[in-house]
């Protein structure tokens, strides 16, 4: 934690985050007098997902996803929240970046979305080109502007031209340097039924999206395809995938199955919120569930690194994931009746 | 996860920490920041280091005449010919042919510079690679 001055002369304080884009919402909600926490923004627009889409390959392998898709979380939240936000996409880079001065001139901190390879203060071996990168720009400075990245422990700088590259990176899921900044928000918003309406949106995606690559249907198609993979792809390509699925759930994410503990750092919030045990007991189960997912990386992780050397091998590995698409199952199976039964 | 458990293994993010969210003494969740996991080192080495050896193929390749620098530039920006195209503002058939260094070598200055501009290098550097 360390505070900033905005351009309006009032203190931003800096949170060090697990994921971009809930710190960025969760700040920005903060900076206008919300005391809300990241877990809770992370609860309310239901930000905790799976999906394996077989179809869309990136740098040659399968992408898997541990979280709903980018911009879903500020987009859902806002609106439960009942807060009113500014926002717009450019066509032209110039109008874009003069719309940004413009706004922090007046003391708002803009939350932007970016592509972080062009974000040179991230260590090297972490820039790939991923569109969905959030980050909120706090006030002008010579030659760049400051920074607040949540993902980062401090507020750093920026210059110009790495910004407009960043916000105006091309391929898939183009930013066109959009921003977005609140414009009224609800001082004492209704958490309580904001929280029910996440969790029950949560429910759905896990439990009811009739198709197999989504939710628990698809932590179980993956599982089954970890296990052939080897049969199918042959040692070297099961081992890409097999890192790809683990990045997934580390980097482009965050550290070690972090969603699942996330989602019950908000169980545990929203248990103290309704007074609910069911909900402190479900907080718990969460916590066991993201510990096997840290298993399964571990695992991984050495079949990668001994070559298939050690008892590791695929069969233990989906073996896992199928446990965790068992116990998820039967998590958001026990939410989808507490929930039911909590009052707004 | 507890807080005691949350890795500390390496230095591997150059320094800076990543936050983790973990159970303290209490039972209750707080962020601690983490320095680093063996596992994530493993699997993101695998990925890095597969980029490094496609690059170095590519500037063989640039170095024994088959393919442009161009093509080498595109890779260490981790592009695709689709996302370079647009990102130049050049047509995807007409930068496909610029990955050959018979047509590369013609180019004019004006298109070099677009390229030059989306990849963020000197047109200089553009015309050559790393030995």
């Amino acid at each position: 934690m360390s505070t900033e001055i905005t351009a309006g002369g009032k203190p931003f304080i800096h949170r060090h985050s697990a994921h971009c884009e809930s710190g960025v919402t969760s700040a920005l909600f903060r900076d206008k007098g919300v005391e809300i926490s990241e877990p809770m923004i992370f609860g309310i627009g239901s930000g905790i997902f799976f999906g394996h889409l077989p179809f869309v390959k990136m740098a040659g392998v399968t992408i898997s996803t541990f979280r709903s898709q980018p911009g879903a979380v500020f987009r859902k939240s806002a609106k439960r929240l009942g807060g009113k936000f500014i926002t717009s996409r450019f066509r032209n880079p110039q109008k874009g970046m003069d719309e940004l001065r413009r706004v922090l001139k007046t003391g708002q901190i803009v939350g932007l979305t970016t592509n972080i390879y062009w974000l040179s203060y991230f260590p090297n071996r972490f820039r790939f080109q991923f569109n969905g990168h959030n980050l909120i720009a706090l006030r002008e400075i010579e030659g760049g502007f400051r920074v607040s990245d949540p993902m980062l422990e401090w507020p750093v700088d920026c210059p110009t031209e790495d910004l407009e590259r960043a916000r105006f990176a091309h391929g898939p899921l183009e930013p066109h340097g959009f921003m977005y900044y609140p414009q009224s928000i609800v001082l004492k918003p209704d958490l309580r039924n904001a929280c029910i309406k996440g969790m029950k949106d949560t429910c759905n995606m896990m439990l009811r999206i009739p198709l197999p690559i989504f939710g628990i249907r698809g932590m179980r198609f993956l599982a089954k395809k970890v296990i052939h993979s080897p049969d199918k792809l042959g040692f070297q390509g099961a081992c890409r995938e097999l890192s790809s699925i683990v990045r997934m759930q580390e980097e482009v994410g965050t550290g070690g199955a972090g969603f699942r503990y996330m989602y019950a750092a908000f169980l545990q919030e929203a248990a103290e919120l309704f007074g609910s045990d069911d909900l402190v007991l479900l907080s718990g189960e969460m916590t066991a569930i993201g510990d096997i997912w840290r298993e399964f990386a571990i695992v991984s992780a050495r079949i990668i690194k001994q070559r298939g050397q050690s008892e590791d091998n695929f069969d233990k590995a989906g073996g896992l994931m199928m446990i965790c698409a068992e116990r998820e199952e039967e998590l958001f199976r026990n939410l989808r009746s507490v929930v039911r039964k909590l009052k707004a | 996860m507890k807080a005691n458990e949350v890795p500390q293994d390496i230095t591997y993010y150059e320094g800076k920490k990543r936050a983790c969210y973990a159970l303290n003494d209490e039972g209750k969740y707080v962020i601690v920041p983490s320095s680093g996991w063996d596992v994530e080192a493993v699997v993101n080495g695998l990925a890095v280091d597969e980029m490094a050896a496609s690059l170095e193929v590519t500037r063989q390749a640039v170095l024994a005449g088959s393919k442009s620098p161009l093509c080498y530039h595109m890779e260490l920006r981790q592009m695709t010919p689709e996302i370079l195209a647009k990102t130049a503002g050049i047509a995807k058939f007409r930068l496909k042919r610029h990955l050959r260094p018979e047509i590369f070598a013609k180019l004019k200055t004006s298109v070099l510079d677009r390229y030059a501009q989306a990849l963020a290098v000197t047109r200089k550097e553009l015309k050559t690679v790393p030995t």
